[in-house]
């Protein structure tokens, strides 16, 4: 057997090596030898399945399937499997039926949502009919929105003068060149004592202007009048007829 | 005997009598055994019979004759190989630890596995895919140029080519191996 082989396989190899142009490596014969050495001399036993398929190849092909043959051989495999399904009402033994428990949980969502809806629609109704319930909602969402809105509207107001009034003040004062260095020094270098004491006089109005910070709006219009008079209480008369004077001579004589 | 299937035997396969499906097996089953061996796979004879059981029932359908017939189990078994792999790939090997079979001290993971087939294994592991399957389908399997063209889907010259590279290449494996060992 082997000899009637051999010449053939070593025809192929050497026509292979003859076409790629190796024909006088002789190593690599060897090795390719070697492969072909790899084929069995034998089939190998067939299995159970294949068994069955060889041994009834005529029916199996003669029928187009080799299914139904494996069908008849497994008679008692197939009819256990149709009957499965059958089998699984009357199975319960100690087993439950995961439909049955799967349309307990559905009903339990379908009681609990109607339940929801239910109470949402009640309390839908009783707001709607009550004119109390009503009146204590919109005020209870008046109070929660209210004084949210009350803050934001009275805190930019003393922020936005305060700027505006930092200026003003500062001609009141008997100096105008003073007043600025006063408002600087008690806030940045307040602890510095070396502005402090020159402006001394200076510092009551630049305190009180500072512990007044959030109503000064309406003080530095008021110190600005009051502040001309007081600085020249004794010249209230003069300056007042200054006016007067003035002012009698535009009209009168015309 | 067992190598050339007679023309009786033939026809009989493909009318479907169990006598020429039996001839079938007997004479193809061992090439188809080598191809699956040569190209590493572990349990080679499973496949084997896997292939048998896809293809007999078939038979009726082949055309072409002897060469007909073996090209169609051989393009057949080509297709359970590449499947094979690409099972093997998403598949992850699954093992106990045990320190004998650790093989960070054998010389070669290859040559545990493949261990069985001897050093041509060893070569052809090396080459590419390609220049492997065409040298096993044309050595192992007994195929010619033309019928591993029609299995691995592409021209008869682009497989004369590959055969070639594979050839040279796996020359230079074997002597590089042979100037090692001396």
């Amino acid at each position: 057997m082997t000899g009637t082989r051999e010449p053939q396989q070593d025809g192929s190899i050497q026509a292979m090596l003859r076409d790629s142009g190796l024909e006088s490596a002789s190593e690599l014969r060897s090795s390719l030898e070697e492969l072909r050495a790899l084929v069995p001399e034998r089939a190998p036993a067939p299995r159970a399945d294949l068994a069955a398929l060889l041994a009834a190849g005529s029916a199996a092909a003669a029928d187009g399937s080799a299914a139904d043959r494996f069908a008849a051989a497994g008679t008692a495999a197939l009819a256990s499997v149709p009957a499965a399904p059958d089998s699984a009402e009357s199975l319960p033994a100690g087993v439950t039926s995961l439909a049955e428990r799967r349309g307990s949980k559905r009903r339990l969502a379908i009681v609990g949502g109607a339940v929801v809806g239910a109470m949402t629609l009640g309390t839908g109704a009783v707001a709607a009919s009550s004119e109390d319930f009503r009146d204590s909602v919109s005020h209870s969402v008046g109070i929660i929105f209210q004084p949210s809105g009350g803050t934001a509207g009275s805190a930019p107001q003393p922020a936005r003068p305060s700027p505006s009034d930092v200026p003003a003040p500062a001609p009141s004062n008997a100096a105008g060149a003073v007043a600025p260095p006063v408002v600087d020094a008690p806030e940045a270098p307040g602890s510095t004592a070396v502005p402090v004491t020159p402006v001394a006089p200076a510092t009551p109005p630049a305190v009180g202007r500072g512990g007044v910070l959030p109503s000064p709006p309406h003080r530095p219009v008021v110190p600005g009048t009051p502040a001309l008079p007081g600085a020249g209480e004794d010249h209230d008369l003069p300056a007042v007829p200054a006016l007067p004077g003035v002012l009698p001579t535009l009209p009168v004589q015309p | 005997m067992a190598e050339q299937l007679s023309d009786d035997e033939l026809s009989a396969a493909l009318a479907g009598e169990p006598s020429g499906f039996s001839a079938v097996y007997t004479v193809i089953s061992p090439a188809v055994l080598g191809y699956f061996r040569a190209r590493g796979v572990e349990d080679a004879e499973a496949l084997t019979q896997d292939v048998f059981v896809d293809i007999l029932p078939k038979l009726a359908k082949v055309t072409g004759g002897h060469s007909g017939l073996r090209t169609f189990i051989f393009s057949v078994a080509h297709a359970r190989l590449v499947d094979h792999r690409r099972r093997a790939e998403r598949t992850p090997y699954l093992a106990e630890y045990d320190p004998r079979d650790d093989t960070r001290y054998a010389p070669s993971a290859e040559d545990e596995l493949l261990g069985s087939l001897g050093g041509i294994a060893d070569s052809l592991a090396r080459l590419n895919e390609e220049q492997r399957e065409v040298l096993v389908l044309r050595i192992v399997a007994d195929l010619s140029i033309d019928q591993v063209a029609g299995i691995m889907d592409k021209s008869p010259g682009a497989i004369k080519q590959l055969q070639r590279r594979g050839l040279s290449a796996l020359r230079e494996l074997v002597t590089e191996k042979d100037h090692a060992a001396s």
